[in-house]
């Protein structure tokens, strides 16, 4: 029962390469796959937003004709599927480590529900002031300004450069989608902002891989 | 033998050791998990990671999700520095030509 203790370590070499086999079995197994985590995100902007820029052009146009309700319906029903995907994933890889990090995953996914509750409420009280494509725009940019503060947040939590570069290209997107005003703000977001999402996804995916 | 830290040279705790090692500052990882990526019995897991937790370089702890207590483990500072240094002095065994591999 108790004989590994007596399993002699042969040497310094094979030392040092059950070290780094037991090392890299746990680091995998708590690790998150970039894929599975940012291409839902990315393919929901995508495709959402894609959609209201097709639906809800620049000065009212309408590039493809489909019913009023679609672009917003599709938006949501993806980013829920996403939320959904991210807290489950999240959760089954923390059944397993607890301490510090599980306490930092809890409280990220806690503060982005409290981000969107409490810009959701104040956005909700003055849109009714807005003519529709602003008001439009107005949730728009505020829901995607949220996302990009989160990511900012994350990479001061996790100290990932990644997330920063992330969250401060969505930003500009943001920015230059508000300047650039209702419809085109939409496109934006969906080739720069899902673009990008899906692009960092992957390239994080090409640089986790075991070599 | 060398100098090499008795506590950790001993295969079973330092496959503990190092699969601890992997895990990111403070984490914990749970009783079963560990057991399972380590090919350990319950018993012999339990046996090493008592006696690591004896020389500070573990912390095991005790929680409860709902009724079903989870027992978890994680390297303390000093741990993650011992096991440093050990693997600095295997390295060190390696370089110099002058020392010959040990035999256990």
């Amino acid at each position: 029962m108790n004989d590994d203790d007596d399993v002699p370590l042969e040497s310094p070499a094979e030392s040092l390469a059950l070290i780094s086999r037991e090392r890299d079995a746990v680091s995998r197994s708590v690790q998150f796959n970039p894929l599975a985590y940012y291409l839902p995100w990315g393919f929901a902007w995508l495709i959402g937003f894609g959609l209201l820029f097709l639906r809800y052009g620049p000065d009212g146009r309408v590039f493809v004709p489909m019913p009023d309700w679609l672009p917003l319906v599709a938006l949501f029903s993806l980013l829920a599927a996403a939320a959904i995907g991210t807290v489950a994933m999240s959760t089954a890889k923390g059944r397993h480590v607890h301490g510090r990090s599980a306490w930092q995953g809890a409280v990220y996914g806690w503060t982005w529900f409290l981000a969107f509750a409490g810009v959701g409420s104040t956005l909700g009280r003055f849109t009714k002031y807005l003519p529709d494509d602003e008001a439009g725009l107005l949730w728009g940019s505020a829901s995607v300004g949220v996302t990009a503060v989160m990511y900012l947040a994350g990479s001061a939590i996790w100290l990932s450069r990644e997330m920063f570069v992330l969250g401060a290209w969505v930003t500009v997107v943001n920015i230059a989608g508000v300047i650039a005003g209702p419809g085109w703000h939409s496109l934006l977001i969906a080739v720069g902002g899902g673009g990008g999402l899906i692009l960092f996804g992957v390239a994080l995916w090409v640089r986790g891989r075991p070599r | 033998m060398t100098d090499l830290d008795p506590v950790i040279h001993a295969q079973a705790r330092l496959r503990i050791m190092a699969a601890l090692s992997g895990l990111a500052d403070g984490d914990r990882m749970t009783f079963p998990r560990l057991q399972q990526i380590l090919d350990m019995t319950a018993g012999n897991l339990s046996v090493h990671l008592t006696k690591l937790e004896q020389a500070g370089y573990v912390e095991v702890a005790k929680s409860f999700r709902g009724r079903t207590p989870t027992t978890s483990a994680g390297l303390t500072r000093r741990g993650r520095v011992a096991f440093e240094d050990y693997t600095a002095a295997l390295r060190a065994l390696l370089e110099p030509p002058k020392h010959h591999p040990e035999e256990g």
